[in-house]
């Protein structure tokens, strides 16, 4: 009785949903799984470093999304507003720019880790797949959106990166004017890079993330070496 | 009530705190509190509205040149971030604030009639700023104009 009338808020509110949505076992299962011992290591993080580097992104990134304006007329002026005159906005960026290339270093780190502990081998190929599947978004998310400070660097550097396109044999040209949206790099391709930057690669990059996390908590982590 | 006096479903402060659990929870709450300050601090402060670039508030702005505005002409020029009407009237240059008394839509000079006009809901305020019909409470607020050479500059407004 006395058990019953001290449950406090969050097993009430557990109990309410449960109620309806007998939700509480299922959960359990996937929320309260043991860590295994051989899996407490530093370089069992790498994975959950690279998500959060991910959580930083996003919400930098939709920070930045309020004062930058992705025209060929003002895009760097957007940037040069952000730098100097939005308070903080010179934090914001910068954490935007060096939490994308640690997102990449840590994705591979991972990578590595996952392909030196064999924790890709049977049963797991199709986890290493959507692995894969993310380290080539998170390089995605970094070209794109490269080019959006609209600076002689994000110039340069997305001419050099699309051209490797138009040597694909016979349809090279078209997929370049498929990409850049026209033969030069233009206004076109700012808009073209941003709106994958924006809305495809993060709702692909989700998709993925949540088989990949799905059926780590299903298979559960490798065993020991 | 229960023995000690106090409402049931408390929970932990029912139990006496220990000196070890209450360091315990001082540091992990000033840590979080920290956290949290250290990091909403900078998103808000990033969210709230920027200074915009341009000139100081309330200085004397050089909106266009004499040659722009003939005789019977006028135009809506941004001074400090607010949108001023200048018109080159019979006596002269005339600067008014471009903001509709009514419902704040911007006007325009309607060089056909000679007479202010606000395209929301059919409001005409003559070269002084006073209403000649419409819906608006109040006459249109003067700013000060100075012609040199053949530059007009205004004077006024919030940055």
């Amino acid at each position: 009785m006395e058990a019953q009338r001290r449950a406090n808020w969050r097993t009430r509110v557990g109990d309410w949903f449960d109620e309806r949505f007998d939700v509480r076992i299922p959960l359990e299962a996937f929320l309260k799984k043991p860590v295994p011992k051989h899996a407490i290591r530093w370089y069992f993080c790498l994975g959950g470093i690279t998500f959060a580097l991910f959580a930083i992104q996003g919400i930098t990134g939709i920070l930045l999304s309020l004062y930058y304006r992705p025209t060929p007329e003002q895009a760097y002026e957007s940037i040069l507003f952000i730098m100097n005159n939005v308070r903080f906005g010179w934090l914001i960026r910068s954490i935007h720019s060096w939490s994308a290339s640690l997102m990449i270093a840590f994705c591979v780190a991972h990578m590595l880790r996952v392909f030196i502990t064999g924790a890709y081998k049977r049963p797991r190929e199709l986890n290493w797949v959507a692995g894969v599947m993310l380290l080539l978004l998170t390089l995605a998310f970094g070209f794109t959106g490269y080019l959006l400070p609209w600076d002689q660097k994000a110039l340069w550097g997305s001419t050099v990166g699309s051209e490797i396109l138009g040597v694909v044999p016979l349809i090279g040209d078209a997929l370049l004017g498929l990409l850049r949206g026209g033969p030069d790099i233009t206004g076109l391709t700012l808009t073209r890079f941003y709106g994958i930057h924006m809305l495809v690669l993060p709702a692909l990059i989700f998709l993925f993330l949540g088989f990949h996390f799905v059926i780590i908590r299903r298979q559960g982590i490798s065993g020991p070496l | 009530m229960n023995e000690s006096g106090r409402t049931a479903g408390e929970g932990p402060l029912d139990e006496p705190v220990s000196r070890r659990g209450f360091l315990r929870y001082a540091v992990l709450g000033f840590a979080g509190l920290a956290t949290a300050v250290g990091v909403l601090t900078p998103i808000i402060a990033y969210l709230w509205p920027p200074k915009q670039t341009g000139t100081a508030a309330g200085g004397k702005v050089n909106v266009a040149s004499t040659a722009d505005l003939p005789p019977g002409e006028g135009q809506v020029y941004s001074v400090n971030n607010k949108p001023v009407i200048v018109i080159n009237t019979p006596d002269g240059y005339k600067a008014l604030s471009a903001t509709c008394t009514h419902l704040g839509c911007i006007v325009y000079w309607d060089g056909q009639k000679q007479v202010i006009a606000c395209p929301c809901h059919a409001a005409f305020f003559n070269t002084n700023g006073d209403v000649i019909s419409g819906p608006p409470p109040s006459p249109l607020p003067d700013y000060r104009v100075q012609v040199e050479g053949d530059q007009i500059y205004v004077e006024g407004g919030q940055g």
